[in-house]
């Protein structure tokens, strides 16, 4: 036996205490390191986006379209080296496989060429640009709409009325982890000819353009936003990141809250914690007597307050790691990498997030038997001796 | 010393008669104060001048311990009597180091108490004092052994000598084939002999026993009282017992009485 025989011991006393104690520690460690991997995979998906790229909308709202002929001016600048144009669609599976998935129209002499991360067969390419109605959709989503090449597929849209029948007449693949494989896109020009959306004719949703120098990104996004200025309607240009991010704008508010709230559940944490230490101290303060009348010193139950509350703490850190390595390494991760991709490119738990998890709940359990231990330590023997539990 | 003694003691319990008598005789020097009949003789080993102890509830001032003097030979079985709350454990924790009078000197096992911090005080405790206390207050999630074991923690002996230690204190209280109980699995009795153990084990000069028979059934009592008969006489243990019961009284070599606040 030695001294923490005795701390290790005093742990399981109350039996049911510690272990909802480790429980409440092993879920606050899962939900923080989750909080902490949503941050970190957004930014590396931020790292991940192409640099070069540039996307326009119209200057109110990504909602409002701007007259096609645009791209012209937009093509016409120094420093542009190609852009695409296309419009959402707000497709939809009548068959509800998927509750949502992006669908747009876009130019089909240009689009691939902009957006080259999304690789297409050569021939298949070729083929789309002789099939009216040709579709293009991400190899993710071919499957789980159960098409391949040469299928017909039928969509809907949420903006666009009736039936539309497309030609599946190629797949498209990911060379970045961080593309979308959800993806739809079939030609603008059999959409712009369409009756039913004649309200949208020789219209375009947004533009997207590769320049040839990254450096210059934000100098040619002023220089494009400066063309339309005296125009019908004006125009706002970003990097394609922050054109992704305007999607989900509630998002990034969220993401700030989040250091907030990972903060929050930490203190909620070492309070749960310090409860508990609280009442183990309280109930063992005629013990804690007798140790200090054999000649145990303040400083050793100090120790043992410590070394339980710490012990309690590792635990529950440690199973709270494994937890989180299990949920979100492998189960999680992989099918919101896949089904995020252009936000989440990497959605694991990296070793640096649970070590920071493992080191806090530590931390907090030092900081958990503080008031305890000192409270404890500070009592006369002869007090402690008379109280009676 | 060590548990050598200790071992040594047992040897010679055959022979009888401790080398307690012959030891205090051979030093006997009479420093008696008159009030109690200190047949052990011997230097004091215990020796207390004019302690107050007083303490404060509310704005009331309690006076517990008023211009107390006492002086215990060393090697002596003492008991100690007197009305509730007439002050008795007071005057047994300044004894043991436990508690400081509120004025007076207080010099027990060649140490003046006074002038220690509460650190040394505990790391004198640890070497000086064993304790028995009326609940026993062995900790429940320890084993007999374990719980003898403790107070062994604190010193620098191997796991090895620690071991044998508790082996021998527990044979002295005739439980060594309870070492691996629990508490909860001992009678009162046999959790007052661990106890007892427990405060044997660092071979300290006194034992102090705060009313050590006051849980107990008359049998569980007297095997008890005959075990630290037995600490006295065999192993020269200064016991100093507080007590309410005459018949622990009895066995004892002195018996004193204290009450309002003095030694009568
Ligand atoms: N820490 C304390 N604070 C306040 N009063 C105390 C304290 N300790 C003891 N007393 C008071 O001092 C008096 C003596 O207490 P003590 O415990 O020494 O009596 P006792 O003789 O051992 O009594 P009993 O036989 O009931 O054990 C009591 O009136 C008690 O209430
Ligand atoms: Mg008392």
């Amino acid at each position: 036996m030695n001294l923490a025989t005795y701390a290790r011991r005093n742990m399981f006393r109350r039996r049911w205490r510690t272990i909802l104690t480790i429980v409440v520690i092993a879920l606050t460690v899962v939900i923080f390191s989750a909080i902490r991997t949503v941050v970190v995979a957004w930014s590396a998906g931020a790292d991940e986006a192409a640099q070069d790229r540039l996307a326009t909308r119209h200057k109110v709202s990504i909602t409002m379209q701007l007259p096609k002929r645009y791209i012209d001016d937009v093509r016409a600048i120094p420093g542009i080296k190609a852009a695409s144009w296309a419009v959402w669609f707000g497709g939809k599976d009548p068959k509800k496989r998927i509750p949502f998935f992006a669908t747009f129209a876009a130019d089909q002499h240009t689009w691939f060429d902009v957006i080259d991360e999304m690789k297409v067969p050569a021939a298949q390419l070729a083929e789309w640009k002789t099939t009216a109605n040709g579709a293009i959709l991400g190899d993710v989503l071919a499957k789980t709409l159960e098409v391949k090449v040469g299928d017909r597929l039928v969509i809907t849209s949420d903006i666009y009325p009736g039936d539309w029948e497309f030609k599946v007449v190629g797949i498209y693949e990911a060379t970045r982890k961080s593309v979308d494989r959800n993806t739809m896109v079939f030609r603008w020009d059999f959409f712009n000819n369409d009756p039913r959306a004649s309200f949208s004719r020789e219209q375009i949703g947004w533009m997207m353009s590769r320049v040839s120098d990254p450096r210059k990104g934000a100098e040619l996004s002023r220089q494009i936003d400066k063309i339309f200025d005296e125009r019908d309607d004006q125009t706002m240009t970003m990097s394609e990141r922050a054109f992704q991010l305007s999607f989900l704008g509630a998002f990034s508010a969220i993401l700030k809250a989040f250091d907030w709230i990972s903060v929050g559940i930490l203190l909620i944490m070492a309070l749960i914690l310090a409860n508990s230490i609280a009442m183990n101290v309280r109930e063992r303060t005629h013990e804690y007597g007798v140790l200090r009348a054999v000649g145990f010193s303040a400083g050793h139950v100090r120790g043992f307050i410590l070394g339980e509350s710490v012990l309690i703490a590792a635990l529950g850190g440690v199973i709270g790691v494994a937890l989180t390595v299990v949920l979100i390494n492998g189960l999680l991760g992989p099918v919101i990498e896949e089904s995020m991709a252009a936000f989440f490119p990497y959605f694991r738990t990296p070793p640096s997030v649970l070590l920071m998890a493992l080191g806090l709940a530590l931390a907090l359990g030092v900081a958990a038997a503080v008031l305890p231990a000192r409270r404890a330590s500070r009592l006369k023997v002869t007090d402690a001796l008379r109280r009676l539990d | 010393m060590t548990t050598g003694s200790i071992e040594a003691g047992e040897a010679k319990e055959a022979k009888s008669e401790g080398g307690a008598a012959s030891k205090a005789g051979a030093a006997a020097k009479e420093k008696g104060d008159g009030k109690g009949k200190a047949d052990a003789g011997g230097p004091s080993i215990v020796t207390l001048r004019k302690i107050s102890r007083s303490f404060q509830r509310g704005r009331e001032t309690i006076q517990v311990l008023d211009g107390l003097d006492l002086e215990v030979p060393a090697g002596s079985f003492e008991a100690l009597m007197g009305p509730s709350g007439s002050g008795k454990s007071t005057l047994l924790n300044i004894i043991a180091g436990l508690d400081r009078p509120t004025t007076g000197d207080a010099e027990v096992a060649g140490s003046n108490l006074s002038r220690m911090s509460d650190g040394e005080l505990a790391k004198w405790r640890s070497q000086n004092i064993g304790f028995i206390f009326q609940s026993f207050n062995l900790i429940p999630v320890l084993t007999a052994a374990q719980n003898v074991e403790l107070p062994l923690l604190l010193t620098h002996l191997s796991s090895d000598e620690r071991k044998k230690r508790v082996a021998t204190a527990l044979r002295v209280v005739g439980l060594e084939d309870r070492m691996e109980h629990y508490p909860r699995q001992l009678s009162g009795g046999q959790e007052q002999r661990v106890a007892i153990a427990r405060a044997i084990v660092n071979d300290p000069k006194i034992i102090v026993a705060d009313e050590p028979t006051g849980d107990l059934d008359r049998k569980s009592a007297d095997d008890v009282l005959t075990l630290m008969e037995r600490l006295n006489k065999e192993f020269h243990k200064t016991i100093f017992m507080v007590t309410h019961d005459p018949a622990a009284a009895e066995r004892a070599s002195v018996q004193r009485r204290l009450d309002k606040g003095a030694l009568q």
